[in-house]
């Protein structure tokens, strides 16, 4: 059990330790010099090579990537090409806008998703349980920006219930905040909820077939008591473990979400950085994005070992 | 076999809507009802009509023809980025299994793993700015990604053939490695690949289409759907239609290779169905 653990936390920071080196490496090797870009074409030599000693980078590159790597504990990430200000700050602040659509949108496919998928299941084979099926099908093959036009064009440009797009900040209330990333929560959580129902779909009806059903049924529980009671709680295994895995989807697709909405999240950051050759910035960035990703897939394959030791041996969940 | 995919309703209708696509793909290349790429700003923005089918956008180029020039696109995105993915991935994954638990097999689906961990959106972002934005590029970047997907999968259904009895007695006959996985282990694990494929090429044109929409996949003036997309929502009040073409023609491809996937798995494998 120590040692199922222990491995698979060697592997996490193994990995993690490979993907700073190919990040640190990648950005080493970019063309143009950050100190060049950040004077403009009519400085002179000297004062490009008195911002490089001030910026740190004329240190041996070992020096240097120590530094960043240690600037994840400690906080300093250096200072944005772009924005004249510290990176770290820069990532609090726009994380205030990601963080809250990244839950919002999970909440949104969760719910939305689990309650129809154990509706389908609940009415297998009806006319019901094809429509829902074909809506999640459908829902897959809607890409999520798209949706996200479309909601814009219905509920803001057509209704004016929502903002077509910006967030006011939080400071002028939860309220606003919110009605700011309901949209783009939900085109977020769109193809993630049609995953989660054909999923939920099967995993119930899985349920449905066992011994525990029937005995819960004959002790006089109706339907949906055993439903919610008995059969749910099982299918949640397989759920959850795909919400985790799905995690590296929602992250990527704040991405694009953020820039339908013109949201000043992490995702818009990291583009806008990557369109300026703001490498300071895109290597941290993409060192969190990658990092979340892989803790948390380390963390389902822990768990789903602590649950079903039979996993403990081969190459983790959904390989 | 052929009979059973036939009464498969989600077979039936992925292969009808993947043909359609194909179709007119093909027909975009010798005909469009207009110059998708002539501009007339006198004729800007106008909606439906019988001249412009799907109206036309803010240059006054006729949505129609650029949508069916934009099938093109996708289906190219889609046949390169899965070929890369397929070919090398298949290779890696034979090459993977034939010495499975040597360090080559462990090398391999380590590179895998460590792949995998990273977003692939955000991955074809960063490979995208770096190279330059285009399509090129687009498809390798989407192509690399699909690359560990097909190792894994070949690996793994590679492993299983291998365990048979046949394959004993093919080495014992004295066939080669590389023979043997020519004559008995490939064709035994197309099917799988081909579902994969499927899927696949579904993700690729999502992909393609999220990367142009960003402005750095497709660039004018060829036409793509991502890029059509990008550009309506500038004028999403004054025409709305321009947003909504676009996107449904992504949707309808990709929910055509999602629907021919799930029914090519159930036709080619039967025990799927009992679920």
């Amino acid at each position: 059990m120590i040692a199922f653990l222990a491995r698979r936390l060697v592997t996490l920071l193994t990995t993690l330790a490979v993907a700073a080196l190919v990040i640190f490496g990648v950005t080493e090797v970019l063309p143009g010099d950050p100190a060049a870009v950040m004077l403009g074409l009519t400085a002179t030599p000297e004062t490009v090579a008195a911002l490089r000693a001030e910026l740190g980078l004329d240190a041996p590159m070992l020096v240097r990537f120590l530094a960043w790597i240690g600037g994840f504990f400690t906080g300093n990430l250096g200072v944005s090409y772009a924005y004249r200000v510290p990176v770290a700050g820069l990532i609090a602040e726009r994380l205030q806008v990601t963080a809250p659509l990244a839950l919002l949108a999970s909440l949104f496919a969760s719910s939305i998703g689990i309650t129809l998928g154990a509706l389908a299941a609940s009415r297998a084979n009806s006319a019901v349980d094809s429509l829902l099926m074909a809506g999640a099908q459908v829902g897959l093959a809607i890409p999520n920006f798209w949706f996200g036009i479309l909601m814009v064009l219905v509920f803001a440009i057509g209704l004016g219930w929502f903002p077509a797009g910006g967030f006011p900040g939080w400071e002028s209330g939860l309220l606003d905040g919110l009605q700011a990333l309901f949209l783009p929560a939900l085109a977020l959580a769109l193809p993630q909820a049609a995953v989660l129902a054909r999923l939920t779909r099967t995993a119930v009806l899985e349920a449905l077939g066992e011994d525990f059903v029937r005995t819960a049924r004959a002790k006089g529980l109706t339907a949906a008591q055993t439903l919610r009671r008995h059969v749910l709680r099982n299918a949640m295994v397989p759920v959850v473990t795909m919400m985790a895995l799905q995690f590296s989807f929602l992250v990527t697709g704040t991405i694009i979400i953020e820039n339908v909405f013109a949201l000043p999240g992490l995702g818009r950051l990291i583009f806008q950085s990557v369109g300026g050759h703001d490498l300071v910035t895109v290597k941290s960035l993409v060192m969190i994005y990658v990092g979340c990703v892989m803790v948390v897939n380390a963390i389902v394959d822990m768990t789903y070992g602590l649950i079903d030791p039979r996993l403990r041996f081969g190459r983790g969940v959904g390989r | 076999m052929i009979h059973r995919a036939l009464r498969h309703p989600s077979f039936v209708v992925g292969l009808a809507i993947t043909l359609m696509v194909l179709l007119i793909a093909i027909l975009a290349v010798f005909w469009t009802p207009h110059d998708p790429t002539a501009i007339r700003i006198s004729a800007r923005l106008r909606p439906p009509s019988a001249t412009n089918w799907l109206g036309t956008d803010q240059f006054g180029r006729d949505v129609f023809s650029m949508l069916i020039l934009g099938a093109r696109n996708a289906l190219l995105v889609g046949i390169v980025a899965v070929g890369i993915g397929l070919s090398i991935g298949v290779a890696l994954g034979m090459v993977a299994a034939t010495g499975e638990g040597s360090l080559l097999d462990e090398g391999i689906m380590r590179v895998c793993d460590f792949t995998f961990a990273f977003p692939a959106v955000l991955t074809a972002i960063l490979i995208l700015t770096f190279l330059g934005p285009g399509l090129v590029n687009a498809i390798i970047a989407i192509g690399i990604f699909n690359i560990p997907v097909f190792a894994r999968i070949a690996r793994g259904a590679a492993l299983q053939v291998m365990a048979r009895d046949y394959i004993r007695a093919a080495r014992a006959a004295g066939r080669s490695t590389p023979g043997i996985l020519a004559r008995h282990v490939l064709p035994n694990i197309t099917g799988i690949l081909i579902v994969q494929a499927s899927v696949q090429f579904a993700l690729a044109i999502l992909a393609e289409a999220g990367l142009s929409y960003l402005g750095i996949g497709t660039q004018p003036p060829n036409p793509s759907w991502g890029r059509m997309l990008n550009d309506s929502q500038t004028f999403l009040a004054q025409a709305p239609t321009l947003a909504l073409f676009p996107g449904a023609a992504i949707a309808l491809a990709v929910l055509g290779f999602n629907m021919l996937g799930d029914g090519l798995r159930d036709v080619l494998d039967p025990k799927s169905l009992e679920r």
